[in-house]
Order: structure tokens, then C-alpha cells, then sequence
């Protein structure tokens, strides 16, 4: 392990950054009970639309505070919704603040969270939504799922993936027919309609947890058919290879061989196709939340946050804070990129 | 005495495009516990071929029409596929050509010992250290990756790989040939001392009939699919006018016989009713258009021309 994050540093400093990177937005977003200020449905009535709070260190009077400080910010003008800081008071910003109890990991209560500011007062970093709730807890809890429902989908369709092409592509003859046959009908379906048809096979009113897993389940049902046809086409020619044959003069058996010897000879492959077909997992939930399809409100993902913008051109104008999780998706896409690309080359024994 | 391989009458079919070649033909020979049979022949006579139909490890285009093959007195064409994966690697061992190719670029060294002792868990260990141990490597070794190893190494690994499970029967299909002469000695050494430590039977194949002659108890040169004679170096000479051609080249006769002919569309050509070589023989005559059988001398030793039926 130790040296595998060795051959990352070496081979590319930017693929090891976004490595790190990448385990941080996992880590934080794992602990969102305990990081986000906010939960994700806590309304903030009298705020919506809520631009981002600006964190002072010099006051009105323009003397300097060591400690950082926000101003209560009051509505302006209630029609267009503008807001203006209200200078009289400050209010520090504090660490493990006390505020409503929330569970962590369905187990444990808290009612401390990283940092806040008190009442009436609110820290909100990337500003509100129509309901006053604060985005970038949002954000941080929506992390949850579209982080996670992008590593179970790749789980489930590159098992499904490496099981269909392998058997497919090592056994060959009639198996292969059938199942390669099967996977071009699934394949001819327009992936984008074939997920809201898959959709629609449900009802709307299903619990969150429900929804949660039948998207995890539809996407990850599309992503495995490419990939078995790609793990096919490496067997087929791998099972020729030459160290194939002494396995075989060994006297293993032809399912030792293929899990031991010809699967790991395509990992090279799969790894990367798998980090890069995560964002294709990220972008296929935001497009299912984005049509109201996806996880439903109150529960946040990064795309129905961004979904609740669409279509409201004057949200867009006004509070462009909304359109963060957008670049949130976007930066997660890049990382995951960037390492995929340089974990082929890094977990090839050649190159070490 | 013991047999270790026993083929009779062993005839190969390759079938390609709804075509069939006779790729062995009629081949047959036995080999003594201890002993190291060598097999010589042009590429494409059939030699691979024989060491896998023996490992009943073709490929799916070829198909074994007739014939009968034991390993100590196993009837390895009979047995169910089940049973000849324990006799693979268990009772017959093989080595290849290019190490390099032969060893998976994935696994260290360790590893691909662990696979082929897989069966012995009490002493896996042991019983690699000392495989290891016989072919001149250190322990260490096993976390070498394949790639890391000189080409005489990777020999050595799969020699140790071949006779981890002490094998009654070792084919060495061309073990030296990606392997320069003075690791190619070194090899041959090891697989002499290996041979006479455990008494298996060696079959070793080669393209190089002066490296056979020198080692060989008995050799076999086969020509297109047919063993065209069998003889004891340094004991006799070869009678065969192959055999002599083949004995010239190495000896540094200057040879008169058509090089330019394409010897894989040669090789591929149908001959039946007709002595293999007829077309390049320089000794031929028309007694020759018919089938010739394989002649024993002694049991041991014998020849396919008519001139000495």
C-alpha cells in the first residue's frame, strides 16, 4: 500500500493530489452530521435566498478582531429579496457550537456540530435556497449520495461487467452468443431513455431509501454492458496468451484460471474504465433528480440542488450561489479522471 | 525396463476453414523411466503438437483421430478432463519455449511457485525453497516479478515450477532456444542433474540436433508429422537420409537440397500414400510412392525407409 501511493507520487503529482483529493470529499461528506453547520431540511424561513455569508475580521468602525466574526444579515427589500448586513451586533464564529440534535449514523446524537455562529444570526457559506436552508450543508450531505451511488453502481455493473464478458469471452461457443446477444439488446436502448423507462417501471411515492437504491440499481444495470463487452473482447484475446497455457500445464482448473490469472491481466483496463465511469454515475443521478425523478427533496444530492435552479432563469441571475454543486460535480468528475488515467500505468508491474 | 510415455500409433488432425492437415502421423515411441529422449525437427514438423497432445492440451482447431498415449501406464487420452488436471503438472510437467511469455507479468515469482504446489498445503514452504534451492536460485527470489529476471532465471523458475511436484515425466518443449549458448549450458546442466536426482523421463524437444546429440540418450527426428527415425547418439549413426542431411549440416558438409521451398505451405500439403520426405529426398526412387512403416530395430531404435524394410 505504501508503495503503491509511492508509484502514484512518482508517476504523476497530480493524479496523487486528486487521489487525496478525492478520499477528502469522501471523508467530509461522511461526516456531514458533524461538519455541515446546518441539517439539510433546517429552513431559515425568513431567509430565503440568502446570498453567501461574508465572515468579517474588521468591523463597521474598522477596528480588526482576532476572531473571525459574521453580521446578522436583514431582509432589504422582501419583493426582490436583497439583504443587508445588520452591523449592530457581531457574531463570533465558534467551534463545536451547540445546536438542534442530530443522529449520526442513524446511532449516535449529537447536538454539537464543527463550527456555527448563534442565533439570530446564520453562517451560510455558499448562501440559501428558496426555503431558506443552507447550501453548502446541503452540499456536504448531498455528497452522501451522489459519491456514494457513483461507487456502488461501478461495483455492481463492473461485477456484473467482469462475470458476463469473462465467462463470455473465455468459455466462447454458444454461451458466448447468448450472452453477448443479450447485452447488445440492452446496449441498442438509448441509455438516457432506457433509465427514465427503467424509472418509470416504479412508483413516485417510494420512500427515500427506496429510491436510493432503484437509482443505484438502474444505473448501474445500463453502465455493465459496455464494460462486458470490452472485458469479452481482453479474454478472448488474453486466454491465448502464452502464461494462460502454462497455467493450464499446471493443472488448474478453468475457473481458477479465469479469476486468478486472466482477470487481474485486465485490471489494468478495468481500473481505469471504472474511474472513469464514476462521474458518468454522478451526472446519470443529476439527471434523474434534475427531471424529479431522482432522490427527492427534502433529501439533497448535488443534482437535485442543482435542479431546483433550472428552469428559473431569475434564480440563476439572482442567487448564482445555487449553481454550486454543479462545480462541485464538476471538480469530482476532473479528479476522478485525472485518476483513472494514471492508475493503469501505476498498477501495471512493468512499469515499476 | 520402465515406461515412463508410451505413444503408439498417435495421428493429430488440424481442421482450419472446413480443411483438414494431418499435423502427426502414425507417431510412436516410449520413454524409459530416466531416461532423456530428444526430439528433433524442422519448425512445423510437429513437435509442439506431440508435447501437447501428450499435456492433452490442444488447441480447440486440432483434434487427436487415433492413437493411444500412457504415462506410467495412465491412459491419459481416457481419463475424464477432471482427473488429467491432477495428472497436469502432478505426474507430466512441461517447459516452455520463451520463459518471458511463459510466466504471468502480474504475479511475482513467489506466487507462480505457491500455484504449482498448490495441492501440498502442509508443506508449500519447504517444498518450494528447496525446488528453488535446485535450480540455483536464492529464496529471495520469490518477490521477484518476471520482468525483473534475466532470461535464464525465468528458465529456472519454471524449471522449478515443473518439478516442484517431482513429475514422473518432464517435456522440455525448445527450453533453450530464447536463451543465449552459455545459459543454454547451464540450463542443460540443470535439467541433466534434475534428471539424474529424480529419475523422471525427459522428453526434450529441440530444433538444435547438435545440442541433442550431445545430450540425448535416444533421438527421434521427426519430419512432417512423422517420427523418420529413432537412434542412439554416439552409439550408431543415423541411416535416414534426412537423419544424414541433418547430420551433414552440423558436421559442415556442404549439402545440396532445395532451401527455397516455403516450408509452412509445404509442411501443409497433404501426403498420402507417399514416404514423407520423397520431395526433397536426395536417395529417392520409385519404390518410394507408397506408405512406409516405421521400422524397429531393437524396440528401441528404428527407422521409416524403404531401403531398410
Amino acid at each position: 500500500m505504501k508503495k503503491f501511493f509511492q508509484r502514484l507520487k512518482n508517476h504523476s503529482r497530480i493524479a496523487y493530489f486528486s487521489f487525496w483529493f478525492l478520499l477528502l470529499f469522501y471523508f467530509v461528506s461522511f461526516f456531514a452530521d458533524l461538519l455541515a453547520p446546518y441539517h439539510f431540511d433546517h429552513q431559515f424561513r425568513n431567509k430565503p435566498y440568502h446570498p453567501p455569508t461574508k465572515i468579517h475580521f474588521v468591523d463597521s468602525d474598522g477596528n480588526f478582531h482576532i476572531r473571525p466574526f459574521v453580521y446578522n444579515f436583514v431582509i432589504d427589500d422582501p419583493v426582490f429579496r436583497t439583504y443587508k448586513e445588520d452591523y449592530s451586533l457581531r457574531h463570533p464564529l465558534k467551534l463545536f457550537v451547540k445546536g438542534d440534535e442530530r443522529r449520526i449514523f442513524f446511532f449516535f446524537k449529537t447536538n454539537r456540530y464543527l463550527f456555527g455562529v448563534d442565533q439570530p444570526a446564520g453562517i451560510f457559506l455558499f448562501g440559501t435556497d428558496t426555503y431558506g436552508r443552507d447550501i453548502f450543508s446541503r452540499i456536504l450531505y448531498g455528497g452522501r449520495i451522489s459519491l456514494s451511488i457513483s461507487l456502488i453502481g461501478v461495483l455492481i455493473s463492473f461485477t456484473l461487467g467482469m462475470i458476463t464478458g469473462g465467462i463470455a469471452g473465455y468459455f466462447g461457443g454458444i454461451t458466448d452468443q447468448i450472452l453477448m446477444r443479450f447485452v447488445e439488446i440492452l446496449m441498442v436502448f438509448p441509455s438516457f431513455y432506457l433509465m427514465l423507462s427503467l424509472r418509470a417501471m416504479f412508483p413516485l411515492n417510494l420512500s427515500s431509501i427506496q429510491v436510493y437504491l432503484l437509482i443505484v440499481m438502474i444505473l448501474s444495470l445500463i453502465g455493465w454492458a459496455g464494460l462486458a463487452r470490452i472485458i469479452r473482447g481482453m479474454v478472448l484475446s488474453l486466454k491465448e496468451e502464452d502464461y494462460v497455457l502454462a497455467a493450464k500445464s499446471l493443472g488448474l482448473s478453468n475457473w481458477r484460471i479465469l479469476l486468478f490469472h486472466i482477470f487481474p491481466n485486465t485490471f489494468s483496463y478495468t481500473i481505469t474504465a471504472l474511474t472513469i465511469s464514476v462521474p458518468g454515475y454522478i451526472i446519470g443521478e443529476a439527471a434523474l433528480s434534475l427531471l424529479g425523478l431522482g432522490i427527492q427533496e427534502p433529501y439533497p444530492s448535488w443534482g437535485n440542488i442543482l435542479s431546483s435552479t433550472i428552469g428559473n432563469l431569475r434564480v440563476m441571475g439572482d442567487a448564482p450561489w445555487l449553481l454550486l454543486a454543479g462545480i462541485f460535480i464538476f471538480v469530482v468528475l476532473i479528479n476522478f479522471n485525472l485518476l483513472g488515467d494514471a492508475l493503469r500505468n501505476v498498477l501495471d508491474p512493468k512499469n515499476w | 525396463m520402465e515406461k515412463t510415455l508410451e505413444i503408439k500409433n498417435l495421428s493429430v488432425v488440424r481442421t482450419e476453414k472446413k480443411q483438414s492437415t494431418l499435423i502427426l502421423t502414425d507417431v510412436g515411441f516410449s520413454i524409459y523411466k530416466g531416461e532423456l529422449f530428444c526430439l528433433v525437427g524442422e519448425s512445423g514438423s510437429g513437435k509442439t503438437t506431440l508435447a501437447l497432445s501428450i499435456m492433452r492440451l490442444l488447441p480447440k482447431s486440432f483434434r487427436i483421430i487415433s492413437g493411444e498415449i500412457r504415462v506410467n501406464g495412465t491412459h491419459v487420452l481416457e481419463i475424464s478432463e477432471h482427473l488429467m488436471r491432477s495428472v497436469r503438472g502432478e505426474k507430466i510437467s512441461i517447459v516452455f519455449q520463451d520463459p518471458g511469455a511463459y510466466l504471468d507479468p502480474l504475479f511475482t515469482v513467489g506466487v507462480h511457485l505457491r500455484e504449482a504446489a498448490r495441492g501440498k498445503t502442509d508443506n508449500q514452504q519447504e517444498l518450494i525453497s528447496l525446488a528453488l534451492k535446485e535450480v540455483g536460485l536464492e529464496p529471495e527470489i520469490q518477490s521477484a516479478y518476471p520482468h525483473q529476471l534475466s532470461g535464464g532465471q525465468q528458465q529456472r523458475v519454471m524449471i522449478a515450477m515443473a518439478l516442484i511436484n517431482k513429475p514422473q515425466l518432464i517435456i522440455a518443449d525448445e527450453p533453450t532456444t530464447a536463451l543465449d549458448i552459455l545459459t543454454t549450458r547451464q540450463i542443460i546442466n540443470l535439467l541433466n542433474e534434475i534428471r539424474l536426482k529424480h529419475h523422471p523421463g525427459m522428453l526434450f524437444i529441440t530444433h538444435d540436433l547438435k545440442l541433442a546429440a550431445s545430450i540425448g540418450m535416444r533421438i527421434g527426428i521427426m519430419y512432417r508429422g512423422h517420427i523418420v527415425e529413432i537412434f542412439r547418439p554416439g552409439k550408431e549413426k543415423p541411416n535416414h537420409p534426412y537423419a544424414n542431411i541433418l547430420m551433414g549440416t552440423i558436421e559442415g558438409k556442404d549439402i545440396k537440397w532445395d532451401l527455397d521451398t516455403d516450408i509452412f505451405e509445404f509442411n501443409r500439403q497433404e501426403i498420402v500414400g507417399i514416404c514423407p520426405f520423397f520431395e526433397r529426398c536426395p536417395e529417392k526412387g520409385q519404390v518410394c510412392k507408397r506408405n512406409i512403416p516405421f521400422l524397429w530395430r531393437d524396440g528401441q531404435t528404428g527407422i521409416r525407409c524403404i531401403k531398410y524394410e
